[in-house]
């Protein structure tokens, strides 16, 4: 059977980005940086650097994506600085945790979690419970948001993240359950009573 | 069979839905059945289920954040520089 190459798609030029896809990548970086001014800068050195390796891009897919792919790591930079003027310490409480019995023997924090207020999968089809997770989302504390944002909404990989956050995969496990508790708890209040059940 | 400790390694990984048709199984299994690490790991996965449907709700719902119109400007005249940079090169 013969292969069927990837049709190429029309490329949009450079003098017509900001009109066609500077919002989208603006709402992205607003979505994972939290700061209008960061996510600015993100979306002009994503521009600028879309500009320089124009020539690299084969035209198999929509440029959007291979925007958004370009920015993908302008946001990664942008954390990783944030992260230097900041440095994450782990602290009294987290270190516990990690000495725990249940973390050493099964890997978790507790063999009994609060169970969920409201059924999660029931709102997902609902456009505002996104908002209200976009929010709950800005709500955790750094660095644990910012580690959720790299794993979880970036997919780096363990490894990465801990180069970025220069932390161990155990204090990355640690901020990640401390993200995943917190988003948790916003979710319950802002959107309990919300659920039809 | 897998251990708790193997299942919550996996699970800080990688997301389940991505993993083999039995690799999946088998944690699924265990998560199901464990009376130690089920609870805590099942919440886990809720929360990798969350935010694969939040990525693709965020791919097909329209912009909600907007850049600042001086700001657009200003990226226009910017790349309309560089683009004629590129050209003459």
């Amino acid at each position: 059977m013969a292969e069927l190459s990837h049709p190429k798609v029309e490329i949009a030029q450079p003098d017509t980005w900001v009109d066609r896809y500077g919002n989208y990548l603006f709402a992205y970086a607003m979505s994972r940086l939290r700061n209008r001014e960061a996510a600015s800068d993100c979306v002009q050195d994503t521009f600028l650097a879309g500009i320089k390796s124009l020539d690299r891009f084969d035209g198999s897919r929509d440029i959007k994506f291979w925007l958004r792919g370009i920015m993908h790591n302008k946001i990664v930079d942008q954390i990783r600085k944030s992260i230097k003027e900041n440095k994450v310490n782990i602290d009294n409480e987290d270190e516990a945790l990690l000495e725990s019995f249940w973390f050493r023997y099964s890997g978790i924090a507790t063999t009994n979690p609060e169970p969920w207020q409201f059924n999660p999968r029931k709102a997902y089809d609902n456009t505002e419970f996104w908002d209200v997770f976009k929010t709950c989302i800005d709500q955790v504390k750094e660095p644990a948001r910012q580690a959720f944002v790299l794993r979880m909404l970036e997919d780096l990989k363990t490894e990465e993240v801990c180069k970025v956050m220069d932390i161990t995969p155990n204090y990355l496990w640690v901020l990640l359950h401390r993200a995943r508790q917190q988003l948790k708890v916003a979710l319950e209040q802002k959107w309990t009573g919300k659920d039809v059940k | 069979m897998l251990t708790c400790k193997q299942v919550s390694n996996t699970l800080s990984e990688e997301d389940y839905e991505k993993l083999s048709p039995l690799r999946k199984c088998l944690l699924k299994l265990h998560v199901k059945l464990c009376i130690f690490c089920g609870t805590f790991n099942r919440q886990v996965m809720d929360n990798q289920d969350m935010c694969r449907h939040f990525m693709a709700h965020e791919e097909s719902s329209p912009n909600q954040a907007a850049l600042d119109e001086d700001k657009k400007d200003e990226l226009k005249a910017l790349l309309a520089a560089h683009s004629t940079g590129v050209k003459e090169d």
